[in-house]
């Protein structure tokens, strides 16, 4: 028997507090299934896409409408045979996107209040084993106020790990702190949960941070999942539109027809407005309509004298209408000469000054089949 | 000295017993009016707050007919003591208790409602239950607001007069609390008596305000 994480559940929900307090009721649906094993898994979308409700539901702060929930060998919640665990009893750890330490207790004492039951000898000890787990062995006797944001963050962790939970669910931890701290959190927390072995969920809206952590990612866009899988499929196949823009793409063209599917190069021809473009993919039929997208850092810059124009190898003249400095990468927009449309290109900075490209350069951009990928519009 | 004395050690006594019940009582209310929806809630929380807009004789009125002899509760007193409790000290106690609980009940329900709900689920999330997540998480950051509750309700338990006059009346030497001291001292023309109780009630008042925020400052969290 499988002892991973199964979840199925409905629920209506509305948008953050503020807004019903406004007056503005935006109900949605959360309408999900799916299985997850020991693994992390990063739960990522757009703010209202029902991510924080879910938590909800998986810990027992609210009752979903209707499903199934279960964690291990353990049913957390099942409409069918009205079963509905109380929080208390699922054994869960969570840590909120505020900390939530108790800020009259001392370190120490936030760390045993999951610890009822236990041998006041074990209870010292797994207190001492958590504290050097997450490295605060110092912080034993502070109080929350005296813990800077890193610091706290690590003592809701060491609190949410003591009482040995089935699986952890992590609610956007580091949004508070600053990017270099968050970046060593995070390598900690994945090899944290190497190390325990357990389902691990969390929500984060750093794309970088999704990618960094992530077993598998877990794409939620108004209560529905997108797609979930790798780091790699999500980047290089996203499934939809909604997934291509949250990853990033900035190069999504809409109303794309397909108009042949090439046996011998095993890739679609796509009509997309008055440009035809090559794809390796056989999920489509002739005639469907597709969006397609690339990657901006996908797209390769040639200099003029390099060749001509070939839409045959989806290679096309095109001018730069505007080159942006991002440090050691420089983001450079192109308008297509013989096409109606405007692309951006991201290229090494070296790069980009070693073939003296600039404002006005007329060169070729070649969109590499492999990197294109179409996906449904919606 | 009795005539100084009496007044002012029973009017400290009833404020005092009458602050632990309201502590415990509007504690408890107040943790249930702002953390539970059920039904009737509304009514609940307009019974509580009566007697803020009530005029005294109007509460005292109405606990006459529930306490007197031959009010519902007063007969339930009355068989389980064999005697009421009208014109005792303790019908001054359930005077001063009607009118200072709203006082309670609201601070602490406003204290409890700035707790973040959050910590409470992270709380029960840890195996906590509701009754252990509000002795030692809830009430203990709500401390602040329940400490100001519980002196604004001593201090009107001092000064409270209408009902008590109603409902334990002007008994020197058993009911005279000493707001209703100085009345009679005053409309029996004993000017000098008056002006030495309205002085230690002013007293006794400063010193209440002084201690609040003496310690309300200190209980920061």
């Amino acid at each position: 028997m499988s002892l991973g994480v199964k979840v199925d559940l409905k629920k209506r929900y509305s948008e953050a507090e503020i807004y019903r307090k406004k007056g503005i009721k935006k109900a949605f649906m959360l309408d999900v299934s799916f299985e997850m094993g020991k693994e992390l898994v990063v739960l990522f979308g757009p703010s209202g896409s029902g991510k924080t409700t879910l938590f909800k539901c998986i810990s027992g702060i609210t009752e979903p409408d209707s499903g199934k929930i279960t964690v291990g060998n353990k049913v957390y919640y099942d409409k069918d045979q009205k079963i509905n665990l109380p929080i208390q009893k699922r054994n869960l750890g969570y840590v909120f996107q505020n900390y939530t330490l108790f800020p009259h207790m001392s370190v120490r004492k936030n760390i045993e209040c999951g610890l009822k039951g236990w041998e006041k000898k074990d209870r010292e000890e797994r207190v001492m084993e958590m504290l050097s787990l997450l490295h605060i062995e110092e912080l034993e006797m502070r109080y929350p106020s005296q813990l800077s944001g890193g610091q706290k963050q690590r003592v809701a962790l060491a609190r949410a790990l003591a009482p040995k939970p089935e699986i952890l669910l992590l609610d956007e931890p580091f949004s508070a702190l600053d990017m270099e701290i968050r970046t060593k959190l995070a390598e900690k927390i994945k090899a944290l949960q190497k190390k325990i072995k357990i389902p691990l969920l969390f929500i984060t809206h750093n794309l970088e941070e999704a990618f960094l952590l992530s077993d598998r990612i877990l794409i939620l866009h108004g209560g529905k999942i997108q797609q979930f899988g790798t780091p790699e499929e999500i980047f290089y196949h996203p499934e939809n539109r909604h997934v291509a823009e949250l990853i990033g793409m900035s190069n999504i063209f809409d109303e794309a027809e397909v108009e042949r599917y090439d046996k011998e190069s095993k890739s679609i021809v796509l009509k997309s407005g008055d440009m035809m473009i090559r794809v390796s993919s056989a999920n489509f039929k002739p005639g469907e309509k597709v969006s397609w997208g690339i990657h901006p850092e996908n797209i390769t810059l040639l200099l003029p004298d390099f060749g001509s124009e070939d839409q045959n190898e989806n290679i096309y003249s095109a001018h730069i209408t505007n080159i942006l400095n991002k440090g050691p990468r420089k983001r450079i927009k192109l308008k297509l000469l013989r096409q109606n449309k405007t692309l951006t290109a991201e290229a090494p900075a070296q790069f980009v000054d070693s073939v003296k490209l600039h404002e006005g350069s007329l060169c070729l951009v070649k969109l590499e089949m492999s990197k294109v990928v179409a996906f449904r519009s919606a | 000295m009795d005539k100084i004395w009496f007044p002012i050690s029973l009017t400290l006594w009833v404020a005092t017993i009458s602050s632990i019940l309201v502590l415990f009582s509007g504690v408890t209310i107040g943790y249930v009016l702002a953390r539970h929806d059920f039904r009737g809630k509304g009514l609940a929380e307009l019974l509580v707050s009566l007697p803020l807009v009530l005029p005294p004789t109007v509460i005292g009125y109405i606990l006459v007919i529930l306490i007197g002899r031959n009010g519902f509760l007063g007969q339930m007193i009355f068989d389980v003591l064999g005697k009421g409790i009208m014109f005792t000290w303790q019908a001054a106690v359930i005077a001063a208790y009607t009118v200072s609980l709203p006082l309670m009940v609201y601070t602490a329900k406003a204290a409890i409602e700035a707790v973040d709900r959050e910590i409470e689920y992270a709380a029960y999330i840890l195996g906590k239950s509701e009754l252990e997540t509000a002795l030692q998480i809830t009430l203990p950051l709500a401390k602040k607001g329940i400490l100001a509750g519980l002196i604004l309700s001593f201090a009107r338990a001092v000064g409270e007069f209408g009902a008590t006059l109603m409902l334990a009346g002007n008994i020197p030497g058993k009911t005279n609390t000493m707001s209703i001291s100085i009345y009679s001292a005053f409309q029996a023309g004993n000017n000098e008596l008056a002006e030495v109780l309205v002085l230690i009630l002013v007293f006794i008042s400063l010193l209440t305000i002084a201690l609040t925020g003496r310690f309300v400052g200190k209980l920061e969290v």
